[in-house]
């Protein structure tokens, strides 16, 4: 399988687009083309940091802690599904900064927690891990057929408080959730280090398309919440029509929350973009650069959801 | 108990389940405090929660107990969760002996440890199930867990694991 394979310009046409908005541009495009680094998860529900680390340094592979997450490292290696570790459960590979949506949803233990687009469901191990395998995480998925690679990996990972669903994630049963993920589906500009074709099937049309999927996902997942409760939507697009253009939409029923992640670059979201004013309250959203941080692209919202309409 | 949109979950009695642990491998009660046991087909499984949430569930929790042998065979995943506070029938193999485990292969060796179901460990990390006759332990690894020198597809077949599920979406 042709993984990182170098494409110097692909895509960069489309990613022009951006060039006004994303600072330090030519060096975006630069990190665009490089692979990513191999990351991978602790899984403390089945190993401590200390254990873990002492089995690489027997093993002998090279690692780096990352400086934002106790249990994140780089591992100085190629293709970490062949080792021992990852088929004990004990670390799951997954992407740096796909690692902190759920450090700003925060999940506690005893919670009834959404992952409302989980497949193939490293955010909802982590979010299992994050609440101590108590109370309960829903990993949804709308395809059936990603639903076998999310349950064996919330199995292998040891996740005994999932439940796995595959619903169309507009129309989920009425529940009560404390905290909903919305990782939504997007034209996933912010992975082409890792899938460098990803760019040529982007184009503002698509990204439009996918907005009014969004739009209905994120705000069913604001209803599934009780009044108060925390929403995180997440995309690893960096089009604005898929990130503040989607949340713009739903600041009648909840509002956007700072947050900041200590060791982590990023930007402020957008408050405009090509004509459309998104307000200044977008300002609180992020935006994670492959250059800033050395990852893929990622966009995060944190909103908490009205006690009442207009209040 | 049992409902309609729980997709044939059955509540099963906990001091049933948590007693082959204790007995079988010395694992302390309280680990079990919190979760809840039920069946469905012929496995046990654990979740967190005393009841089958009111939605139509592909899965709960995690498979822990296969009652299609016997004496009932713990999973591979469950042993991984709470192998490590076993005190007996526990075989630490050193790292020729577990690469050969991950393997899949039946290994000659002699332990200290009554003949049926073990705890796997490597370095005391648990690898998984194996099964031990006098002379004899077979490894119970599921098959998409095993790691084969020469295939490399083994090992990704489910393993695919980074978050690539915005690539093929919609």
């Amino acid at each position: 399988m042709p993984i990182n394979i170098h494409h110097p310009n692909m895509g960069h046409e489309h990613l022009e687009r951006y060039r006004d908005i994303i600072p330090d541009f030519s060096t975006f495009l630069d990190f665009m083309s490089r692979p990513l680094p191999v990351t991978v998860r602790i899984n403390t529900l089945k190993t401590s940091v200390q254990e873990l680390l002492t089995r690489l340094d027997r093993a002998g592979i090279g690692y780096e802690r990352m400086r934002w997450y106790p249990l994140g490292l780089r591992l100085d290696m190629e293709r970490p599904g062949r080792l021992m570790e990852f088929q004990m459960g004990l670390i799951h590979i997954q992407e740096e900064i796909s690692m902190l949506p759920p450090l700003v949803l925060d999940p506690q233990p005893g919670e009834r927690v959404l992952d409302l687009c989980a497949a193939p469901g490293g955010k909802a191990a982590q979010i299992s891990m994050q609440m101590s395998n108590r109370g309960m995480v829903v990993a949804n998925d709308s395809s059936s057929a990603r639903i076998v690679p999310l349950r064996a990996n919330l199995e292998r990972l040891g996740s005994v408080n999932a439940v796995v669903t595959s619903y169309d994630g507009r129309r989920f049963p009425q529940y009560t959730f404390d905290r909903a993920l919305v990782d939504a589906s997007c034209s996933s500009e912010g992975t082409a280090r890792r899938y460098p074709g990803v760019i040529a099937r982007c184009s503002v049309k698509r990204s439009m398309d996918l907005q009014s999927l969004q739009v209905s996902l994120l705000r069913r997942a604001i209803e599934l919440t009780r009044p108060g409760g925390v929403i995180v939507y997440s995309t690893c697009t960096f089009a604005p029509e898929e990130n503040e253009g989607v949340v713009s939409r739903v600041l009648d029923i909840a509002d956007l929350e700072s947050f900041t992640i200590p060791g982590l670059q990023s930007s402020p979201g957008l408050v405009s973009w090509n004509g459309v004013d998104y307000g200044e309250e977008l300002l609180k959203c992020r935006r994670y650069y492959p250059h800033q941080n050395d990852t893929g692209g990622f966009f995060v919202a944190k909103l908490r959801r009205r006690f009442s309409a207009g209040e | 108990m049992s409902r309609s949109s729980a997709e044939g979950f059955q509540l099963v009695n906990k001091d049933t389940v948590v007693s082959m642990w204790v007995e079988r491998f010395g694992i302390p009660e309280d680990v079990f405090e919190g979760f809840s046991f039920f069946r469905r087909g012929r496995m046990i499984w654990a979740f967190s929660l005393p009841e089958i949430p009111p939605f139509r569930c592909e899965s709960i929790g995690m498979r822990v107990i296969s009652m299609r042998e016997s004496p009932w065979k713990p999973t591979t995943y469950a042993l991984q969760l709470w192998g490590r506070h076993a005190r007996k029938n526990v075989i630490d193999l050193d790292d020729e002996m577990a690469r050969r485990f991950f393997a899949g292969e039946s290994l000659e060796l002699r332990a200290q440890v009554d003949r049926g179901y073990v705890v796997v460990t490597h370095m005391g990390s648990v690898m998984g199930c194996g099964l031990y006759t006098p002379g004899r332990l077979i490894s119970q690894l599921p098959r998409e867990r095993r790691i084969l020198e020469i295939d490399d597809r083994s090992a990704s077949r489910y393993a695919q694991p980074e978050d690539a599920h915005h690539e093929c979406s919609e």
